[in-house]
């Protein structure tokens, strides 16, 4: 009886268009074009001068906008592996390090065309090098760390780019005609509601389990030193930012109603309310209760997501990129 | 349309619920019968791997060497179609970071020409290989004789820290190939037998416990393998498990498929790799064996949906199959799926037949290789795309949420319907 149950209440309850609509014109789009615009800044801007103290405020104003679609990774950036080059973190085996001493100390010349750096190592491109590269090792104007800082913004700007227009010229067509003949992407309308709602949980995932899961390690081993962005300052701002665009689309997606999700979202973002920016509190009591409180705040959104947005749009969550190990 | 066929589908399971129940619980013993014979499998063809090892300790030579990488290299062709039971099975996924845990830093077992100690693992350079008393973790260890008890509680895992494998699949691997110093250039590692040879004739040290590690390894690999076949035979725990809820269990199914093809085989070990350039990131990185690696997780992955295993020796294990469900409720949907799961093999089986003609993984990996990268890539968009199919067949199976383990958000979206 269960399932007749609910196969009524979907059939009945739930208008056929969940917000697809609203999270493309108001969510999406408008974020990749930020996303789009601000990577344009950062690529203008080391292109005129890229010594760190120049090129810092627009790399940080970049990597904002950036975290307002990380969590989109369908389409556009799951295509020829652009999320893994735009943010290439978490980075388990060093090889930002690695990747970024050997072009260094080489003189790699991929620096000196965008065509061959966008055959580099994701480990030497994105943001996560530009966190190594600003914050780290201090350079001179000239030098070619300051090469490879232009090179790596203007390969960021370059897919930012390719990734905005693909959203407006084909992929928010192929989510908005799902489950019309000829979309051999999406089946019926459901499964582009799917992918968004699988989007949404999968973002909340990353948060509690990466942006704060790996540098708080264990009790007894914890990992400061692992957390996201560190040396640029942005491990808690990035999961304030994550969290803000994540409720932003969940409204969006919502076609009723959603206090239950709301009043979660607030509460996780209340908790995300402290003096701690590179989680290096990991390693005390005191710091390590504030950061667990904020990883428990973000699996109540979680269970609301699933809970409440989940039975409202009548969809599971289906597989992510974390699945696995 | 899509959910008035939902609501009527839903409806007649109800009228027909006794029949539909009998097929699921009968697909569910075909998988856990494939189960019991992969596992077994693996553990006939890893007890063969034990005794050539046993030769090679004993007498050692290029020949005993070889006769020992054959072993391992057959061992794989079993053990990889049993991944797809990883995800979807806790008792599995518990087990499996003792047989095949990877990535590794190899310098915490023995000599290496590069990697060592990181930022990540202050133990990377550890070579305990060489060194039979240390400190870990502020702990002394005494290593002054290598045992399997060693290499279980304290080598594995050291530092908590997952890079630390000390058993296991890869772990013997590293022992008979040694690290592959060729990057993204053709060649696999060249470990020389002689670093098996006694007395004057051993090369790069410590031969004698370099071999009373690879037979700990090796012992070990048997013990966890008989396990497994345990826990899938007729009263094992994993079969119970599996079989307990039939809703639970094709949930566990599709689940081990989704997240094995998605987000470990095309995510970590595919793509990953390729955008990294870097050899390291190959899955059987000393053997290059990782075209078999993959190709033989996507022939599991298919064995599972059509509920079919064709054993080591040639028998077939079959029954009733997820498949047959999936197209009593959406002939579409599984004849989609189907179609997906063979598109993958032939991806699969396009980046196999490059590397056995001298195109190894680790060359498709370089950076500006636009054919290696198509190749892989091939692989991947593939399994991406029969892992859409594989969240179908959730749908139409009306299985709920395939990707959480716990039961938390169907009790609260039951909640919300009532």
């Amino acid at each position: 009886m269960k399932h007749l149950a609910a196969a009524l209440v979907l059939c009945c309850a739930t208008p056929a268009v969940a917000g697809v609509d609203e999270v493309i014109d108001t969510h999406i789009l408008p974020g990749m074009d930020a996303f789009a615009e601000a990577s344009a800044k950062l690529s203008d801007t080391a292109a005129s001068d890229c010594t760190a103290e120049a090129v810092r405020p627009a790399y940080q104003s970049a990597f904002d906008a950036w975290m307002g679609v990380s969590h989109l990774t369908i389409g556009p950036l799951e295509q020829g592996g652009r999320l893994l080059a735009i943010a290439f973190w978490p980075d388990a085996k060093g090889a930002g390090a690695r990747t970024l001493g050997q072009m260094i100390a080489t003189e790699d010349p991929a620096v000196d065309s965008p065509e061959a750096f966008a055959d580099v190592s994701v480990a030497a491109r994105g943001f996560f090098a530009l966190d190594r590269l600003l914050y780290e090792d201090p350079y001179e104007a000239g030098s070619y760390t300051c090469k490879l800082v232009q090179a790596v913004a203007a390969d960021l700007s370059r897919m930012a780019g390719e990734v905005d227009a693909e959203w407006h010229d084909s992929f928010a067509e192929t989510l908005r005609t799902a489950g019309e003949p000829g979309n051999d992407r999406f089946l019926t309308r459901d499964e582009a509601v799917q992918a968004l709602f699988t989007l949404l949980g999968t973002g909340l995932e990353v948060d509690h389990s990466q942006r704060l899961g790996r540098p708080m390690g264990t009790f007894e081993r914890p990992r400061p030193e692992r957390a996201e962005a560190r040396r640029s300052g942005r491990s808690l701002r990035n999961v304030v930012l994550s969290l803000q665009a994540l409720r932003r689309m969940a409204d969006a997606l919502a076609d009723q109603p959603i206090p239950q999700t709301d009043e979660a979202f607030a509460n996780a973002l209340d908790a995300a309310d402290f003096d701690d920016p590179v989680f290096a509190g990991a390693a005390d009591p005191m710091g390590r209760f504030k950061l667990e409180a904020l990883q428990q705040a973000i699996d109540t959104a979680s269970r609301a997501v699933d809970g409440e947005l989940g039975a409202q749009l009548g969809v599971t969550a289906g597989f992510n990129s974390l699945d696995g190990d | 349309m899509y959910r008035l066929a939902l609501t009527l589908t839903a409806a007649g399971a109800c009228a027909a619920g006794s029949a539909m129940a009998q097929d699921r619980a009968a697909a569910l013993t075909t998988y856990a019968d494939i189960a019991e014979a992969a596992y077994a499998d693996s553990l006939s063809t890893a007890e063969r791997l034990k005794e050539a090892i046993a030769t090679l300790v004993e007498t050692p030579s290029p020949q005993a060497l070889q006769a020992a990488k054959e072993a391992w290299l057959q061992s794989r062709v079993p053990y990889q179609q049993t991944e797809v039971y990883r995800f979807g099975n806790p008792i599995v996924d518990d087990w499996e970071g003792k047989v095949n845990a990877w990535p590794l830093d190899e310098g915490l077992i023995d000599y290496v020409a590069f990697g060592g100690a990181t930022d990540e693992n202050a133990y990377g350079d550890l070579n305990v290989i060489a060194t039979p008393t240390f400190t870990l973790s502020g702990q002394e260890v005494d290593a002054s004789v290598i045992t399997p008890a060693l290499l279980e509680d304290t080598l594995q895992e050291a530092d908590a820290n997952e890079a630390n494998v000390a058993t296991g699949y890869h772990a013997i691997e590293f022992l008979l190939w040694g690290q592959d110093l060729n990057g993204t250039g053709p060649g696999a590692g060249q470990r020389p037998w002689t670093d098996y040879a006694q007395g004057e004739a051993c090369t790069n040290g410590n031969c004698d416990r370099r071999a009373e590690y690879l037979e700990a390894a090796a012992d070990l690999l048997v013990l966890d393998l008989q396990d497994m076949v345990a826990a899938w035979g007729a009263d094992g725990e994993a079969r119970k498990a599996v079989t307990a809820d039939t809703d639970a269990g094709l949930r566990a199914i599709l689940t081990g498929m989704g997240s094995l093809a998605y987000g470990e085989l095309a995510g970590q070990r595919m793509k990953l790799g390729l955008m990294l350039n870097d050899p390291e990131e190959e899955h059987d990185c000393f053997s290059d064996n990782t075209h078999n690696a993959a190709f033989y997780d996507g022939l599991g992955i298919r064995n599972v949906y059509l509920g079919s295993y064709t054993r080591v020796d040639g028998t077939v294990v079959e029954g009733p199959s997820l498949s047959e469900l999936v197209a009593a409720a959406d002939p579409e949907v599984d004849a989609l799926l189907r179609a997906d799961l063979d598109a993958t093999m032939e991806a699969l089986r396009r980046i196999k037949t490059a590397a056995e003609a001298g195109f190894s993984w680790d060359m498709m990996l370089a950076r500006g290789s636009d054919a290696g990268e198509a190749l892989i890539m091939g692989g991947v968009d593939a399994l991406v795309k029969q892992t859409r199919g594989v969240e179908r067949a959730v749908r139409v199976l009306d299985l709920g949420d395939v990707t959480l383990e716990g039961s938390d958000s169907l009790d609260n979206a039951a909640a919300v319907f009532e």
